[in-house]
């Protein structure tokens, strides 16, 4: 059994303790794709603890078959899903297609400018940073995902329900999302 | 080969490639500058996406969410603590307060236990003279309602049925000019 499933068992026995474990486990991470994801570090911290309450409180539902990181997020992802329904904010969906996933063309144009080398590394991060706050949440939240909380592209697709092919191009469409941005700064 | 697309040069930067894809792209890279380029371009950027600053979590975060999970529940232990906290406090301000006024402790909780005493005893005895002077009141009013039902039964042993009408007719006019002069006499006397 894995530390994740054993902590989790623990938990249910009734070993708060075990469950301390497992929010130092997953605090920063959780805490980091919320702050992406909402831009600010109060309301982030807010989510992020209504997250754990949630999945304190649904533990018993979760199924040791699944990675439990991954069922952590889903809950994360649903919750983030539920505040921009209430803000109204209609330039969310998870399922929003991004114009044909699977046959997403990323032609390389011949006179393709050099961005990346113009800047020192942490400008070159300010500049992502701020370019990610643009791209629609649907895509940054798989970028987070994939370059700050290191997930796969399996459990990113798991998470999301979308076949592994979805989500790769959804990545690489956010990656040249936030490259096009960077260039119409320079 | 042709020249690779964005999602290629991420496949291979990322290597989610199969190893023939993987070394065909690489075998390209060799003779084509443009996808050098655009491959070194993504690669930088690539890294930078990997290593961007993590927000900071404040360090009692855990405890605080777990706060919010199990509240602390208030113990019979935790009342007790409070009580002997408090008397303790009353311990104090009481020794304190002896110390710099120099009165004797002792001679102080004589003193109000006496007046307490005193205070007990006084009204004691007032209250066993209220009770007296009460049942004292219900005998009289007894006796004098049962000379009066004796006196009726009397009455309307001797009188004939008309002259009863008659005089309850009357007895009831003299009560509404009795009742009706005292309320106008009072009624006057605030108007003036």
């Amino acid at each position: 059994m894995d530390e994740d499933k054993e902590l989790v068992e623990r938990t249910l026995k009734g070993e708060e303790e075990a469950f301390v474990m497992i929010i130092q486990k997953y605090q920063t991470s959780l805490f980091n794709y919320m702050g992406r994801m909402v831009g600010e570090r109060e309301l982030a911290l807010d989510f992020t603890q209504e997250v754990l309450i949630r999945t304190y409180s649904s533990l018993h539902t979760f199924k040791p078959q699944y990675k439990f990181r991954t069922w952590l997020f889903k809950i994360a992802s649903n919750f983030v899903i539920d505040y921009w329904r209430k803000k109204k904010l209609d330039t969310y969906s998870t399922d929003q297609p991004f114009g044909d996933d699977e046959k997403a063309s990323f032609q390389i144009p011949d006179d393709e400018p050099s961005i990346a080398k113009k800047y020192e590394l942490v400008q070159l991060k300010e500049r992502i940073e701020q370019a990610l706050k643009k791209i629609p949440p649907s895509l940054r939240e798989l970028f987070v995902w994939r370059h700050i909380n290191d997930f796969s592209y399996d459990e990113m697709a798991e998470i999301k329900g979308l076949p592994v092919g979805t989500v790769k191009n959804r990545v690489f469409q956010a990656k040249e999302l936030i490259r096009s941005l960077l260039e119409k700064n320079t | 080969m042709r020249c690779l697309k964005a999602d290629q040069i991420y496949l291979y930067l990322e290597k989610e490639l199969t190893p023939t894809e993987f070394q065909k792209i690489k075998e390209h890279l060799t003779s084509c500058p443009k996808c050098q380029k655009a491959v070194e371009e993504r690669k930088i950027l690539l890294q930078a996406s990997e290593n961007l600053p993590l927000w900071e979590i404040p360090p009692d975060f855990a405890r605080q969410v777990m706060e919010r999970i199990s509240p602390k529940k208030v113990t019979l232990r935790s009342w007790l603590t409070a009580a002997a906290a408090g008397l303790f406090s009353i311990s104090l301000a009481l020794s304190i307060f002896f110390v710099f006024s120099g009165e004797n402790f002792l001679e102080v909780v004589f003193g109000l236990g006496h007046r307490l005493l005193d205070l007990v005893r006084t009204a004691s005895v007032l209250l066993v003279k209220v009770f007296k002077l009460a049942s004292l009141l219900i005998k009289v009013i007894n006796q004098f309602l049962g000379f009066l039902f004796k006196g009726l039964i009397r009455l309307t042993s001797i009188l004939n049925p008309e002259v009863q009408i008659i005089l309850i007719v009357l007895t009831v006019i003299l009560s509404v000019t009795l009742i009706f002069g005292v309320r106008r006499k009072f009624v006057g006397g605030e108007k003036s």
